[in-house]
């Protein structure tokens, strides 16, 4: 049985919250902008390229506020949760322009910063109050965390019959092979003993490691925690592993009484209050898409991300704000689509890849609109690391690949600068789910860019793909 | 009756897509490896009506009518020369040197008839180009094509390349458009980085002239010079909107967007009809009351202001997409002040 993702105690906190923040909110309001993908989608470089765009207030030239010159300014704020360490901004941007520009490392932990916003309103009333102060706030966390969203909806029998599932797959019994023997030889009727629990863990959990190396796979890996633990390494919440139905009538101090008890544990003291604290009360939402990656992989990763991406896009609460139910009730309004990484690909197919990333989130599309919130799709580059060219007839990215990257036999040591025709993407997106028809495409990953412009006052200016049309769209009226 | 059949029909989206594999290219071969994109060569859709109508001032004659105003203008000019001749001739026979200073000022006369003429040709030039950029523009808000907004800005940097006071938003959209990868994008760029300075500035001609106008109406004493001045106002509006918006028409040029201008109002004249209830309430009744004159004065400054939007709507280059598009009551305040204190 379906369970919903928060409990009604949880839900009156949220609504309580709701209520002070409306409270405090009335001189300052906030917007909550929640940054949603799955690891290697690129959350973090999102984040910094959005806040350093912002801070700079160069190369917008979508982003009406700043166009039409009514965005006085942005600064960096103190950030709401003194719990929550704050996102590390300047490190993020000294990675991508310093003197060996990188990528920055994969998010372990969550971080939150605040940026605050100082503009002039073009409404009469609120313009003539001069210049109206607002907060944006920003969470970044480890894409696997994400994934444990899903698993809100589902109690321990459901899940461990989808994970068994997955992991006897034909593709998966290598990997598997070690926990499922494991598992066989385990006793789960008999008395539950610390040991076994924790080697049973383990297996399932040194599995687990082995499925993220493989691109393909990204619905098999919840429970995120058990990939990046954060501070709860070795505690009780996080041993447990998946269970075949048992056979009779369970016992209360049984093995597998214990590994349902953990689990829901989990979901109370792990999920829970993640979804409760950091995604419950969000006004815009962008999804981030790492389509490109997904293609690479091929029509099995595709189809795995769409699954994914639909289980989680379900847990938010997207759906129109009314007049009054806004002081509780908090919903999303407007979601963006973004299919990132769209500087591996010449801009002549953009609209593809938007095409397929569409294909993607149909269904969360379709909820979302139904909910009544308001949704686009835009092909995105936060951080642009290629430039654009002709060769032979072929539409072609020029970048340096990253070391280790390989095409046609030939390996990159991550200083040659090549030009790459990575495919044609197809009209019909249904064809990249199409195992029968594979496509040729591969995408090389890219070496942030060098030689960066800069403005006269010494920053950089990180060049970027509709970055400033996404912006516009996610919090361009918020600052009318 | 004819049997039931059925036949294979031909579907071209059948047919399997040939796509392209991955290739990498060494960086010698690139040609272009900057943001160069290669030229358009799609085949220009076909127009629709909208797309013609929005075309008002490079309106072409049939051409019948064109064959007859060409004929008389043949003929006129033969009797012009004839004239000329027959002149000259006449003068040669009386004292041949008021002949020679006939046919220099002849001579002069063509040649500045034809500088004249060019004059009038560019003028038109521009007025074709300011129309072909909106249509243009047009296209580029539809589709989001990134080739027709680079051609959009090109033309924009281009009709604007010798203004002095757009120097700097020229450079900002020539650094800012590398940055752009959609066409509406690019239309919206040129619309808040050109357009809006200069729609200030049409504003603010419309509001000047529109305050003499209901100043000199309110004083006149007959009803015979404020017509004259609403037409003499209305043409200098309209001329100097369109010089504003870099369209510099000469003589016909003018003409045309007169034409235009009258055009607007009458196909928009039904439909403002908001606008029309402010006109009522202002002009009949609430300064009516006061004065007739007053009121007829202020009927005749918002006749005045919609000849200038009417003129800003035909010669503006961008359609009206960012910012928003002028209306008669955002003038009805300054009218009004205007009228409190008849300085200006």
């Amino acid at each position: 049985m379906a369970q919903p993702p928060v409990s009604l105690r949880d839900e009156f906190g949220i609504a309580l919250s709701n209520l002070a923040d409306a409270a405090t909110g009335i001189g300052t309001p906030t917007i909550r902008l929640g940054v949603t993908g799955l690891s290697r989608a690129g959350k973090t470089i999102f984040i910094t390229a959005l806040v350093h765009a912002l801070l700079t207030g160069a190369r917008l030239p979508g982003f009406a506020p700043l166009a039409e010159g009514r965005l006085i300014g942005a600064r960096l704020a103190e950030p709401p949760d003194p719990s929550i360490p704050r996102f590390q901004f300047e490190q993020h941007l000294e990675a991508l322009t310093g003197p060996e520009p990188h990528w920055p490392e994969s998010t372990r932990r969550i971080s939150q910063l605040r940026v605050d916003l100082k503009f002039q309103s073009k409404k009469r009333l609120r313009g003539a109050l001069g210049p109206t102060l607002l907060h944006l706030d920003l969470v970044d966390y480890p894409g696997e965390w994400l994934l444990d969203l899903p698993l809100l909806f589902l109690n321990f029998a459901e899940w461990s019959e989808s994970a068994l599932k997955l992991a006897r797959l034909p593709s998966r019994l290598h990997i598997a092979e070690r926990f499922l023997t494991a598992l066989a030889q385990a006793n789960t009727g008999a008395e539950a003993t610390e040991p076994a629990a924790e080697a049973l863990a383990a297996r399932f959990t040194q599995y687990l490691r082995q499925a993220r190396e493989d691109e393909a796979a990204l619905s098999a890996l919840p429970p995120g925690r058990f990939l990046l633990p954060g501070d709860l390494e070795g505690s009780p919440a996080l041993t447990f592993a998946p269970l075949p139905p048992p056979a009779g009538p369970v016992k209360r101090d049984s093995l597998h009484a214990m590994l349902e008890r953990r689990y829901e544990a989990y979901k109370e003291v792990v999920i829970r209050p993640f979804f409760r604290d950091h995604f419950a009360r969000l006004d815009r939402q962008v999804v981030l898409v790492d389509t490109i990656r997904a293609l690479n992989a091929g029509p099995a990763a595709v189809r795995d991300l769409e699954g994914a991406l639909g289980d989680i896009l379900a847990c938010f609460r997207q759906g129109e704000n009314s007049a009054l139910g806004w002081l509780f009730n908090r919903r999303i309004d407007k979601v963006l689509f973004a299919a990132t990484k769209a500087d591996h690909i010449h801009s002549s197919s953009h609209d593809r890849l938007e095409g397929v990333m569409n294909r993607l989130v149909a269904g969360a599309t379709k909820r979302a609109r139904f909910a009544g919130a308001e949704t686009k799709s835009v092909a995105l580059a936060a951080v642009r690391a290629t430039r654009e060219g002709m060769a032979d007839g072929h539409e072609v990215i020029v970048g340096t690949p990253m070391p280790g990257e390989q095409l046609a036999g030939v390996r990159y040591d991550g200083k040659t600068e090549v030009a790459l025709f990575p495919g044609d993407l197809p009209s019909a997106p249904d064809r990249v789910m199409d195992e029968t028809r594979p496509i040729a495409l591969n995408f090389l990953k890219f070496q942030p860019p060098g030689r960066l412009e800069r403005l006269a006052d010494g920053s950089v200016v990180l060049p970027h793909i509709r970055l400033d049309r996404a912006l516009d769209y996610l919090i361009g009226d918020k600052l009318r | 009756m004819s049997a039931p059949f059925a036949k294979p029909v031909t579907d071209k989206t059948a047919e399997p897509e040939v796509l392209r594999s991955p290739r990498v290219f060494t960086p010698g071969d690139t040609t272009g490896a900057g943001e160069t994109v290669s030229a358009l060569t799609e085949a220009a859709p076909p127009e629709t009506a909208e797309q013609v109508l929005a075309r008002p001032l490079s309106g072409k004659r049939h051409w019948l009518m064109r064959l007859a105003l060409g004929a008389i203008g043949i003929l006129i000019s033969l009797s012009l020369g004839l004239w000329v001749d027959h002149l000259i001739r006449d003068l040669m026979v009386t004292a041949p040197w008021l002949g020679w200073i006939a046919l220099a000022v002849a001579a002069a006369l063509l040649i500045v008839l034809g500088l004249i003429g060019m004059r009038e040709a560019r003028s038109l030039g521009r007025l074709r180009t300011l129309d072909a950029l909106r249509v243009r523009a047009e296209k580029a808000l539809a589709t989001d094509r990134p080739q027709e907004g680079r051609a959009v800005t090109e033309m924009l940097l281009k009709v604007y390349a010798h203004r002095p006071d757009l120097a700097r938003a020229r450079e900002q959209i020539a650094t800012d458009r590398a940055q752009l990868f959609d066409g509406s994008e690019h239309v919206r760029l040129g619309e808040r980085l050109l357009m809006a300075p200069l729609d200030a500035r049409a504003r603010a001609l419309t509001a000047a002239s529109a305050r003499r106008v209901a100043l000199v109406t309110t004083v006149s004493p007959r009803a015979l010079v404020d017509i004259g001045f609403v037409i003499y106002e209305s043409v200098r509006l309209g001329s100097d909107i369109a010089r504003l918006y870099g369209a510099r028409p000469g003589f016909t040029g003018t003409l045309r967007i007169l034409g235009a201008i009258v055009q607007h109002l009458a196909v928009t004249g039904g439909l403002v009809l908001t606008d029309g209830v402010m006109e009522q309430l202002v002009g009949q009744g609430l300064a009516a009351k006061l004065s007739a004159r007053l009121g007829e004065g202020v009927v005749n400054g918002l006749m005045t202001v919609r000849v200038g939007i009417a003129a800003m709507r035909v010669v503006r280059p961008l359609p009206y997409s960012t910012v928003k598009s002028p209306m008669v009551k955002d003038f009805v305040t300054e009218l009004v002040k205007v009228l409190d204190s008849p300085r200006s």
